[in-house]
């Protein structure tokens, strides 16, 4: 079964980037350009993991991540923060939001999907002792 | 010790009158008292008298007067002496004492010479002296300006004999005019018969203004008054009278006092000496001026401090001011920085986004996962991929710059072994060195190797010197040493490099600095990269400094003190 990955991604380039290494990789790439029609998708679809831009218009990736957590049937995606957002606090306010990793761009073509399969892996990125559940996809 | 009884009758002109019935009680009175019945008999002395007023004078009444009259009639009534006055001129009544004729003189100046032919008492009755007077208009300072004057004297006076003495010495030709009474002295003056008259100061200051004459500054002859007995008779009046002039000179308001107030204070007690008017007049000038002046400068000081004051006022304003303006100026810079840090993360997130697609689909292509590249565009992706990366660094660089300069870095200590970590960095640069040929090396001089700091500062601070110690190393070795003092931990990387011109040193830690322009071509890099090592360490607490010399190498060393030190 191929596995559904849903990207939310203001920027067409780098949407591009990221649909093509995935796609090479084997995923079903669905994308969305802004969070709403992001929220709406992941719940039609039920990804097993959602690639979120940061900065994005009208609401921004945290507010996307709150209010995707609040989603009962998709809460527990793993939603991975892919943002050129670089200043001190960006990694921990979008893990705080409920994000269960970040990668920051520019991203590395070489190790890019590896670095998400290992988030998506892990599920939630730092909490210790909670079950390590596989992914539903 | 005597009877008071008896009142003796001191007028020159008529004879002691004796109340019999008086004498007959205090007879008694003396004998009840058991006293020698020889002082009952009362002693009569003849005393001579001259014109000399306030001292001795006959008055309207044709009564003798005057302080020595007064001053007897005191004593004789204390002693029971029953006086008799003889009147004459100075110059008789001195004769008749020395003929035996008189038993006592008053108002005699002592001198040695006299007191050859004269006996004294011992306690001064006046203190005198003696003061030359003279016509208005005609001025006489000096006693040298007394040649060819005539001068009236009082015969066989203190005055004449002094006057004589002086002029001989001076060789003054000076013509005598001997009177008999001071008053004739002036008259002299008056009548042009002589310039000059000298007299004693008290009939002096007495009399001057009343015969039109003034004082000149010539004062001569301070001279004592007494009584004077022919030598060696009377000596019991002598010591009587020294006896009673001792106890009245000790008691205020005694006859001696009275007499000497009643015959100076009214035309002489109020009359001052013209010098000394003078100098009265200028201590009064010279007191308003003063008081004056004291007012004046009151009023500048006054005027000055209000200066002073508003000046102050000013400039405290403007201190004021200037600090307001200061604190806003500073504001501005804060608002400023905080406002460029802004402004640098956000750009540098802006660049991100782009560089994002070009790294990354260079990224893919060369790794031909769109399809088969030829060698030619490898070369040309390769050259994409590293100025993508290159402009990738200088966003990072300035980034951290920014947050530092925003106090938005923050440490993130943990624990670590510090081997592991610098041998991974050596590893990381290794193949930059290789490719230059370069022998690269690392030393570790320390026991623990478990350190507590923030392992990704301190790899970011190493891993920049090692790669500009490689970038500026043409040939020659790139060294690590490693050691730790005590508390503290000290990197130094030591490189055989171009060096660091001695001019360029003290700016080498700023940002921006990358040694000769020139260089940035041939050695890429932001100039930013110590600017962060060197932020980062004072972070950190430590220092960083470095030794150069050109053309043969330079040593960075780094010191960073372990704070909270974990052994495992």
């Amino acid at each position: 079964m191929i596995k559904k990955l849903l990207i939310i991604e203001d920027n067409p380039e780098n949407m591009y980037l990221m649909r093509y290494m995935l796609t090479i990789s084997g995923y079903e790439v669905h994308s969305a350009e802004n969070g709403p029609l992001g929220i709406q998708m992941a719940r039609e679809i039920c990804p097993c993991a959602i690639l979120l831009d940061i900065q994005l218009p009208e609401m921004d990736g945290y507010e996307v991540t709150r209010a995707l957590k609040n989603i009962q049937e998709i809460s527990h995606v793993p939603i991975i923060a892919v943002t050129s957002y670089a200043m001190v606090g960006d990694k921990e306010k979008a893990l705080a939001s409920g994000a269960s990793g970040y990668i920051e761009k520019p991203i590395n073509p070489d190790t890019f999907v590896e670095e998400m399969e290992y988030y998506i892996s892990k599920k939630r990125y730092p909490v210790e002792g909670e079950p390590d559940e596989s992914s539903d996809c | 010790m005597q009877s008071k009884a008896r009142k003796n009758c001191v007028r020159a002109s008529i004879p002691a009158r004796m109340n019999i019935i008086a004498f007959w009680h205090i007879l008694l009175l003396a004998l009840a008292m058991q006293i020698f019945p020889m002082l009952l008999i009362s002693r009569q002395v003849k005393v001579g008298i001259t014109q000399n007023p306030p001292k001795t004078l006959i008055n309207s009444s044709g009564e003798a007067d005057g302080i020595f009259v007064d001053i007897l009639n005191a004593i004789a009534e204390e002693e029971g002496w029953e006086i008799h006055y003889i009147p004459g001129t100075w110059e008789e009544t001195y004769l008749r004492l020395q003929k035996g004729e008189l038993d006592l003189m008053p108002d005699m100046a002592y001198s040695e010479e006299r007191s050859r032919a004269f006996s004294f008492h011992k306690i001064p009755v006046l203190s005198s002296w003696s003061q030359v007077y003279t016509r208005k208009g005609l001025e006489v300072h000096a006693i040298t300006e007394f040649a060819d004057k005539r001068i009236a004297v009082l015969e066989k006076s203190i005055q004449q004999s002094t006057l004589e003495t002086m002029v001989t010495g001076f060789n003054l030709p000076v013509q005598f005019v001997p009177v008999a009474s001071f008053d004739a002295a002036f008259q002299a003056v008056v009548d042009n018969k002589a310039d000059l008259a000298i007299t004693n100061y008290f009939f002096g200051r007495m009399n001057a203004r009343k015969y039109g004459l003034m004082d000149t500054a010539i004062v001569m002859e301070p001279s004592s008054l007494f009584y004077a007995s022919l030598k060696g008779r009377n000596l019991d009046l002598l010591r009587a009278i020294d006896i009673q002039l001792d106890k009245m000179m000790h008691t205020p308001l005694s006859a001696y006092y009275q007499s000497i107030r009643k015959w100076t204070s009214q035309d002489i007690g109020y009359r001052l000496p013209q010098n000394l008017k003078i100098l009265l007049i200028l201590v009064g000038a010279l007191l308003v001026f003063t008081v004056a002046a004291t007012f004046i400068f009151k009023h500048q000081v006054a005027l000055r401090t209000r200066e002073l004051q508003e000046s102050n006022i000013e400039m405290e304003h403007r201190i004021m001011r200037r600090t307001a303006e200061l604190a806003d100026a500073m504001q501005r810079a804060q608002e400023a920085d905080t406002l460029k840090s802004a402004f640098l993360a956000t750009m540098s997130h802006e660049l991100r986004t782009p560089l994002n697609s070009i790294i990354g689909f260079t990224g893919l292509m060369l790794n031909e996962l769109p399809g088969k590249i030829n060698g030619e565009q490898r070369k040309q992706l390769g050259i994409v991929q590293a100025s993508s990366r290159h402009l990738l660094d200088l966003i990072n660089d300035i980034l951290d710059i920014s947050k530092i300069e925003a106090g938005q870095l923050d440490l993130h200590s943990e624990s670590f072994n510090l081997r592991e970590s610098l041998d991974k960095l050596i590893k990381v640069v290794t193949p930059q060195a290789t490719k230059k040929g370069l022998e690269i090396s690392v030393v570790y001089a320390m026991q623990q190797q478990e350190i507590y700091l923030d392992k990704r500062r301190l790899e970011q601070i190493v891993l920049n010197l090692l790669s500009n110690a490689i970038k500026f190393t043409e040939n020659g070795s790139v060294k690590l040493l490693v050691g730790r003092f005590g508390n503290e931990i000290k990197i130094q990387v030591i490189d055989t490099g171009i060096g660091i011109p001695e001019a360029e040193l003290p700016h080498l830690f700023k940002p921006f600095r990358q040694v000769d322009t020139g260089l940035t071509r041939k050695y890429d890099g932001s100039g930013l990269g110590l600017s962060i090592c060197y932020q980062l360490t004072k972070l950190m607490g430590g220092e960083i400094w470095v030794d150069s010399k050109e053309d043969v190498g330079s040593i960075f060393s780094v010191k960073l003190p372990l704070n909270q030190e974990v052994i495992l």
